[in-house]
């Protein structure tokens, strides 16, 4: 592992210069480019809070927060993964050729996203400066919670690249598996607004201690949940160590599984 | 790892052909093994070590290994078996331009490339203006890569990674880049690399060039170790290997007989067997069977170097010396012949039959043909055409032959084989440069 790492850091400036490439090709072409990363999800939110608050009359004070903060965290696990997914088939033009540890692409990917994610929640700090809402302590705790998004997702993201080189339809699985788990999850409605049988729908799905741990200290202004903390915390540690063993006993094989 | 540049041990590699195949045939868990016939060791059993300094050669014909060793020393490929030791940074000189994003521009590849060999920004800084007057490319530089022609393309690639100053260079027939003047100069590049001390592995079917240039080489036969000693003893191996029928241009092998059956006799050379095989005819050799989808990994599709509507076959093309025998390798001024043996399906009107010399490296030095020279003697629709060289003025070295018909316009092509076979002429070249030798004099003189 110590090499790995070691490694890893000699090809710093090459894992830098794969970030900066996919950002700086992204707006290279357009006219918003590098705006749509903000409006996008803008959009997205704008037009769900309209349906659930307006039409559906969701009764939730200060829904655009609760909306925009839920879906600030579902997109770092979500768009993360499904993104990076292609990240080794979508190289495969240095991996035939040069020889990088391949770790650098999946790694690439997710930092580069995270970019974006960065930025959204600035975003949504502006919302909250916007509605008046009072900066806490708990906004602290959003360091090690957003850590743990990194985490969990980078993982994910390295399970669902091994799998995308032998098996093209896992991007599909990965998309309709995340389009079910968005309304598992508590991004449009709170966990007690629902039916007491489909709450537990919520505790079995991972992403839902995510999303609350993320939302406590932008919405409701304190800390985190113990508990909710704690399993988010040990899902990542697991998820995060299973990617890495996945990825590295199949990175040698990669090559041969590329056209 | 003292004073080795690379060390290889009992190093193999195989392949699974079957995931080659396209949909339909993978997702299989990798928990399962797949073992018989569609596996392929395209390595095996290597252990050799070239030494700090070395210019080192690797020959062999045509799915031999070489680039497949190529590529486990770049570290693309990891041994299946064996290990393999890298003591310094290797550059590999192979698909330039490998690492290059079309979207940026040159100045970007040149850090990206860098980066790749884990070059310190600074130093690519330092280097950067070197780089681009080396390619020729001042005022292009900041233009994105895919505007680029091939050419300036493959000048850039070229030039940044000599500049990075790897400790081994890993060269593939890449002196075919850019045009001669460039040439020239990456060629002298290379050389005072060696000279200071680098390490140099050239990768060639250009027999000649390895036995030129370095010190050492290893001859590489179906995947294994023919050969390992001095490049000039190396070349001459492999030459010998090629007399056995193991030829040189063909993209499939000649079958593979069971170790240890004795080579076959030039009456039943590999000139023979390709050209039927490639007709699926049946014909006087009675060879083994030729699965090329098996045999070879890098030829799992019909042969790309022949063409034709078939209504006028070749059958066959064989060398000819001048006491009536079949040959593989010539000497200069000799007389030589090609014999092209022929099958017509029309009538009793002679097709245009034609022929093409080319040296290795493809270039054309000559392609006659029938139609302006008519053929003498009486035509038979089912015969042997010959194109008759009173004296061979080809300079030693391999030459790839090519055999055609067409029809009176040279618009439709009855049977081309592009390339398909291979000749040597033998011996040194002593003062004379080129392929070709022209017949002519010296002589002082009276202004």
């Amino acid at each position: 592992m110590g090499t790995r790492i070691r490694e890893l850091f000699a090809f710093r400036d090459f894992l830098r210069n794969m970030i900066v490439t996919e950002l700086k090709l992204r707006y290279r072409d357009s006219v918003l480019g590098f705006l749509w990363t903000v409006l996008n999800p803008l959009f997205f939110l704008l037009i769900l809070a309209a349906v659930f608050s307006k039409i559906l009359r969701v009764q939730v004070p200060n829904y655009t927060i609760f909306l925009l903060s839920g879906l600030t965290s579902w997109l770092m696990i979500q768009q993360t993964v499904v993104i990076a997914t292609a990240s080794i088939v979508g190289n495969q033009g240095f991996i035939k050729k040069i020889y990088v540890p391949k770790i650098v692409f999946p790694l690439a990917s997710v930092l580069a996203r995270y970019v974006d994610h960065l930025l959204l929640t600035l975003v949504l700090f502006g919302f909250m400066a916007a509605n008046r809402m009072p900066a806490t302590w708990g906004l602290l705790a959003l360091v090690p919670v957003i850590l743990m998004h990194f985490f969990f997702s980078f993982g994910l993201a390295l399970i669902a690249a091994v799998l995308y080189v032998r098996i093209k339809d896992i991007q599909h699985i990965l998309g309709i598996l995340f389009q079910a788990l968005f309304y598992a999850t508590p991004i449009l409605y709170a966990a007690d607004q629902l039916p007491a049988g489909f709450r537990v729908i919520f505790r079995f799905n991972p992403l839902t201690y995510f999303v609350v741990c993320f939302r406590a200290p932008v919405y409701a202004g304190s800390f985190p949940p113990l508990k909710d903390f704690l399993i988010a915390l040990g899902l990542t540690a697991v998820v995060f160590t299973v990617g890495l063993i996945v990825f590295y006993r199949h990175e040698r094989e990669f090559v041969f599984h590329l056209t | 790892m003292n004073g080795d540049a690379v060390r290889i041990a009992g190093l193999g590699v195989r392949f699974f052909l079957q995931y080659e195949k396209g949909p339909g045939r993978d997702g299989a868990p990798s928990l399962v093994r797949r073992r018989g016939r569609r596996e392929l060791w395209a390595l095996r059993g290597l252990d050799l070590a070239i030494g700090k300094g070395e210019i080192f050669g690797v020959i062999g014909a045509n799915g031999a290994g070489k680039s497949t060793l190529l590529k486990v020393l770049a570290g693309i490929f990891p041994p299946t078996e064996g290990a393999i030791a890298v003591d310094g940074k290797l550059a590999p000189f192979i698909e330039l331009g490998a690492a290059f994003n079309p979207e940026l521009t040159g100045a970007e590849n040149v850090f990206l490339t860098g980066s790749i060999y884990r070059v310190p920004r600074r130093e690519i800084k330092a280097n950067f203006n070197r780089i681009v007057e080396f390619a020729e490319l001042r005022n292009f530089i900041d233009t994105p890569v895919k505007n680029y022609s091939s050419g300036m393309f493959v000048r850039l690639a070229f030039s940044s990674i000599l500049f990075f100053r790897p400790d081994i260079l890993l060269v593939d027939e890449v002196f075919s880049v850019g045009d001669e003047a460039f040439q020239q100069k990456s060629f002298e590049k290379v050389v005072a690399f060696k000279a200071s001390g680098a390490t140099v592995i050239i990768v060639s079917h250009d027999s000649g060039l390895v036995g030129r240039i370095c010190d050492r080489a290893l001859v590489l036969d179906q995947g294994k170790m023919s050969f390992l000693g001095p490049a000039g003893e190396a070349v001459e191996h492999y030459h010998g290997l090629l007399m056995e029928g193991k030829g040189l241009a063909t993209g499939e092998r000649p079958g593979r007989l069971t170790d240890g059956a004795p080579s076959t006799p030039l009456s039943q050379s590999h000139i023979t067997r390709r050209a039927e095989s490639g007709g699926g005819d049946v014909g006087a050799s009675s060879g083994p069977v030729l699965s090329t989808a098996v045999e070879s990994a890098a030829d799992i599709t019909a042969d790309p170097r022949r063409w034709g509507n078939k209504l006028v076959r070749i059958t066959s093309v064989k060398f000819f010396g001048p006491d009536g025998k079949e040959r593989f390798e010539f000497r200069t001024g000799e007389p030589f012949e090609a014999r092209i043996a022929y099958d017509s399906k029309l009538g009793p009107e002679p097709p245009v039959f034609g022929v093409a010399f080319n040296t290795i490296y493809r270039l054309l030095i000559h392609g006659p043909n029938t139609l302006a020279a008519p053929a003498m003697g009486e035509y038979k629709p089912s015969g042997t055409v010959r194109f008759i060289v009173p004296r061979l003025p080809l300079l030693p070295g391999d030459y790839l032959f090519s055999a055609s018909s067409y029809d009176k316009t040279l618009q439709t092509a009855y049977d081309h084989h592009e390339q398909m076979y291979h000749f040597r002429v033998a011996g040194r070249n002593e003062g004379e440069f080129g392929c070709v030798r022209i017949d002519a004099r010296w002589e002082f003189g009276a202004p």
